[in-house]
């Protein structure tokens, strides 16, 4: 059968066309979020804000339609590599995601060897930042940042001791460790350091401890699912003083298991859509698209997804080089959760957390 | 007791390592043949395969090489290991606490991490091997718990962020470090690590270990130093471990003690014994079945587990004695 | 806090600690003293006990109120429930292996132990679920400690579910033929004991304890998770090796001196809460070490 030269030649210009140009291609990213294992919900939360945030930047055409690639790290270092291989190995263009940081930090270099911009929207422990090869920008404010906003709140309450419980993985011992140092050296003293395991469910031992050393405050470094249960013992123990968690058990989840004893608890938060003056058309728009409410890392994805295709779009393509220099020169305005732009080492320009206060089962701003 | 031809399998003191498969390659031509195989299509399937398939099978190869190492603590002396995770991590780390905070040459610290395995294979090994068996299991599994919790709270060890930027090695020109690269290491460490158990399979030490298995006390009437076998085994076990965790650091360039935890150690057991029990090929086997399957069954999501916890309940049931065809009668 | 009072409400932890400790090593004491397995799924139980209890609280709350009476009522379906399930995994996993090599089996045991993890962890997403029933907060005070209901329940149930165990593995028929069957199964064959029927027993009496600890640590924690059971498996497993495997006053020892030892090991100074699993690991290496079988464990005999 012999191939017409003018079909031919259609078929080379075809492909010429395909081939080089991004622009009003297919653009496929990656997700990499825990979609099994404990943290799921807060992985697949992470998913469905990709989803919707690229669903409307289709509908608003424009030129590049994007689609998502799912990886799942399951919270794990190693099944994060192989996730994150399979991803690079996907014909994805930028990557998205990262929620627990021990699992996170191992794909770094992974990422940054196949050159892919890494936009990373809730891992945030301060260890990121040394092992990023130069390609991930992280848009939750970090480890420093919470523990610079928590010594401000401290400082004003006039707090001299403070007992730090933690959970002995990555994110929670960074930031215990922060805030240890920060409370240290403006003069206070850490009256006890706690480590707990994940899942063990008595925590009477630290409890008596920590009523033994009085301190003015306990801060709770690690996430809601021991979070809970721990507040509640806290409080049964006869622990009266003030209670502080960090970003890791901001979640609705915390109330269901302290109950009663989240009354009055304190909170570093990352914007959560009931904070954000904008938020409310995507909440209501993911709780249409997904029958369930946004959790906590839903906002900050939805405007991870938003910057990066507003990048995408000021490189005029997914030349990788260039969408990093447009991140890096980003002056994003439209976050829901306020706006975005970066520092030197690719850690939001600004701190994003706020204090809230548990009062009626929900988090309100505090005063 | 030489194995005359023709005897029946049910009376071999030495089985062949072929197991069952050794009725089909009976000549050593056709085991020639099926290993040059077998070692062409493992050379090529980089590239034949891809890099995601690459990174799997690289994953595959670390764990045959530690399966192999268990298999001999396990497999060949029968001391059941729940903490061999302990080895791997000690590797690990010496290799990034020498080549990142010391600044060491990667080469020069193996040596460095393979003496540390040993001396922890002493220190753990000598006053619990004269142990009975389920004792021996919860003193090794306390001994892993414990390297990973001083792993987690030690700052040396970068506590439980872990060290990250260890830096890739260089051999004669050749720099260590796309995933390629690693596959044609792991495989070749994979190979060494295949002869060596071999040739102890035939040793005199290994002799001594099949008589230790099946009978102690008459082990001890031969004169066999029970404890100082049992002790080799674990040392050796630990040497296989150190070096399959020095790799494995460069190879991931960042390390924490998540990777060392007991699920780890279980995997590794659940390599060996799925595989079956003893058998190089069928340890190997065992160690694919265990990296692959969770990757295959990607696709399923959150049931993949639960298949793959499912699939091993069911072949424990119909076949204990592993995978691996045995070729011989009850 | 002056020390005393800080020693002895570390003692009160460590002794209700000990308690769920005791409750789980006892089943795994148990089962091992008759079918000499290491029954990795036991943890296991635990947490499938906590969720049937959780599940029959839910259910009828409505009908028995959400306090005491519910509890109890729960904790005794979740023993039923769990009991049965141990009888169905031994009849299924078990007993086909049991001519099977030592390791095998063992790593049966691990296949279901992930079975029961993984169904859980599908069924709840991974969720912690809260268990909360009314208990109150009252209690009793002993001048600088306070120990409240829920400790005493507590302490009182475990007591008397060991107690119970004690008399029945002592006094009863089926007790001596489970002692008689841990010592030497083919003799008690011989004996004409039926050897099936009390490994099943055996199987139903070591899960329907850990259901109830399950059910129970559920509501005093407050918490149910589908991780729950790894853990106190794990500390399970060594509370019945300090005490000496195969030993039911060595399951019961051991779970109370584990508990303790992770108590005053969060309060020592040089230890803490970093180190107390650590501490605990070398203590349980040193008695073996110092006494090969156990605290309460049988010295085996040297075979000529």
């Amino acid at each position: 059968m012999r191939l017409p030269a003018n079909s031919a030649l259609a078929g080379l210009t075809l492909a010429l066309v395909l081939g080089t140009a991004s622009y009003g291609a297919d653009i496929k990213i990656g997700v990499l979020v825990p979609t099994t294992g404990g943290q799921a919900t807060y992985g697949q939360d992470m998913a469905n804000a990709v989803q919707l945030a690229m669903d409307e930047i289709n509908k608003a055409g424009g030129g590049n339609t994007y689609s998502s690639v799912v990886g799942d790290d399951g919270c794990d270092p190693q099944a994060a590599v192989n996730a994150a291989t399979k991803l690079v190995s996907s014909g994805i263009s930028a990557v998205i995601g990262g929620y627990c940081s021990g699992a996170t930090i191992p794909t770094l270099k992974i990422f940054g060897d196949a050159k892919l911009p890494f936009i990373i929207t809730a891992a945030n422990s301060t260890k990121l930042i040394p092992a990023n090869p130069g390609n991930a920008f992280m848009i939750n404010s970090t480890g420093n940042d919470q523990v610079a906003k928590a010594m401000e709140v401290w400082k004003a309450k006039g707090f001299k001791s403070l007992a730090i419980v933690n959970e002995g993985d990555a994110y929670s011992q960074d930031l215990a460790t922060l805030a240890q140092k920060s409370f240290t050296d403006a003069g206070g003293t850490v009256a006890d350091f706690e480590t707990v395991n994940h899942g063990e469910q008595d925590f009477s031992a630290v409890v008596t401890k920590i009523k033994a050393a009085a301190p003015d405050a306990v801060f709770w470094t690690a996430y809601d699912d021991d979070g809970g249960p721990f507040i509640k013992q806290l409080r049964e123990g006869g622990y009266q003083g003030a209670i502080f968690v960090g970003d890791g058990s901001t979640s609705a989840n915390l109330f269901k298991l302290a109950g009663d004893a989240a009354e009055g608890v304190f909170a570093f938060s990352s914007p959560t859509a009931e904070f954000l003056p904008n938020a409310k058309a995507f909440s209501d728009a993911y709780q249409a698209k997904f029958n369930v409410a946004p959790s906590s890392y839903g906002p900050l994805t939805y405007d991870g997804m938003k910057l990066l295709a507003d990048a995408i779009g000021k490189a005029g393509g997914t030349d990788s080089a260039k969408v990093m220099a447009a991140l890096q020169a980003a002056d994003y305005k439209d976050g829901i959760a306020g706006e975005i732009s970066f520092r030197p080492d690719h850690t939001l320009a600004r701190s994003n957390f706020v204090v809230v206060v548990g009062k009626g089962g929900t988090w309100t701003l505090a005063q | 007791m030489a194995l005359q031809p023709g005897s029946p399998k049910s009376l071999e003191v030495r089985p062949s390592a072929w197991g069952g498969l050794a009725t089909i390659l009976d000549t050593p031509q056709k085991r020639g043949v099926a290993i040059v195989l077998l070692l062409a299509f493992m050379a090529v399937a980089p590239i034949a395969f891809g890099p995601y398939a690459t990174v799997i099978l690289t994953n595959a190869l670390l764990y045959a090489i530690l399966a192999l190492g268990l298999n001999i603590v396990v497999g060949y002396a029968g001391l059941l290991d729940l903490g061999y995770a302990a080895f791997f991590a000690v590797g690990a780390y010496s290799i990034g606490i020498l080549t990142t905070t010391y600044g060491w040459n990667f080469w020069a610290a193996i040596p460095v991490a393979v003496l540390a395995a040993v001396l922890a294979g002493i220190i753990i090994g000598g006053p619990t091997l004269r142990l009975r068996s389920d004792y021996l299991a919860i003193v090794t599994l306390g001994f892993g718990e414990i390297v990973r919790i001083t792993a987690r709270n030690l700052e040396i060890t970068g506590r439980a962020s872990g060290i990250i930027g260890i830096e890739q090695p260089w051999l004669f020109g050749w720099h260590i470090a796309t995933s390629r690269d690693f596959y044609y290491v792991f495989l070749i460490l994979t190979v060494i690590g295949i002869l060596v158990s071999v040739r102890l399979s035939r040793s005199r030490l290994g002799r001594a270990w099949l008589y230790v298995r099946h009978d102690e006390d008459a082990a001890e009437a031969m004169g066999i130093n029970r404890v100082r076998v049992k002790l080799a085994a674990y040392i050796i076990g630990a040497i296989y471990g150190a070096i399959g965790g020095a790799f494995f650091a460069v190879n991931f360039t960042a390390i924490s003690p998540q990777s060392f935890s007991f699920q780890q150690s279980t995997l590794f057991l659940m390599a060996v014994v799925l595989g079956g029990m003893g058998k190089i090929p069928g340890v190997i086997l065992g160690a694919f079945v265990v990296v692959l399957g969770p990757e295959l069954l990607r696709d399923l999501g959150s049931f993949r587990y639960l298949v793959f916890a499912v699939g091993l309940l069911l072949i424990m049931l119909f076949r204990p004695s592993g995978i691996w065809p045995t070729g011989s009668r009850r | 806090m002056t020390l005393t009072t800080l020693i002895a409400q570390q003692l009160v932890n460590g002794l209700v600690l000990g308690s769920f400790y005791a409750l789980v090593a006892l089943g795994y004491t148990m089962v091992f003293g008759v079918v000499k397995l290491l029954n990795f799924a036991h943890g296991d139980l635990y947490m499938t006990g906590a969720f049937a209890g959780f599940g029959a609280f839910s259910l009828l709350s409505g009908g028995l109120g959400t306090g005491w009476f519910g509890v109890a009522v729960s904790v005794l379906c979740a023993m039923f429930a769990v009991g049965i399930l141990g009888v169905i995994i031994e009849r299924i996993a078990y007993a086909p292996m049991l001519k099977a090599p030592r390791l095998s089996i063992l790593i049966t045991a691990l296949a279901v132990s992930l079975v029961l993890q993984n169904s859980m962890l599908t069924l709840t997403a991974g969720q912690f679920i809260p268990f909360g029933p009314k208990l109150g907060f009252g209690g009793i005070d002993l001048g600088p400690i306070f120990i409240n209901y829920k400790q005493i329940a507590l302490a009182v149930v475990a007591a008397l579910l060991m107690l119970g165990l004690e008399l029945f593995v002592s006094r009863t028929q089926y007790g001596r033929a489970m002692r008689a069957v841990s010592v030497d199964k083919d003799m008690s064959e011989l004996m004409g004991i039926d050897v099936n029927r009390i490994i099943l027993v055996t199987f139903f009496l070591g899960s329907a304890l850990a259901g109830a600890a399950g059910t129970m640590a559920g509501a005093y924690y407050g918490s149910i998770n589908y991780f729950m059971g790894f853990l106190i498996g794990l500390k399970a497993f060594t509370a019945a090796v300090i005490g000496g495997i195969g030993s039911i006053p060595g399951a019961m020892l051991g779970g109370l001196v584990l508990g303790l030892l992770e108590s005053f090991g969060t309060t020592l100074p040089g230890i803490g809460s970093e180190w107390k699993d650590v501490f605990s690991f070398t203590v349980l290496i040193l008695v073996l070490v110092l006494k090969p079988t156990g605290l309460l464990g049988k010295s085996e005999q040297e075979r000529m």
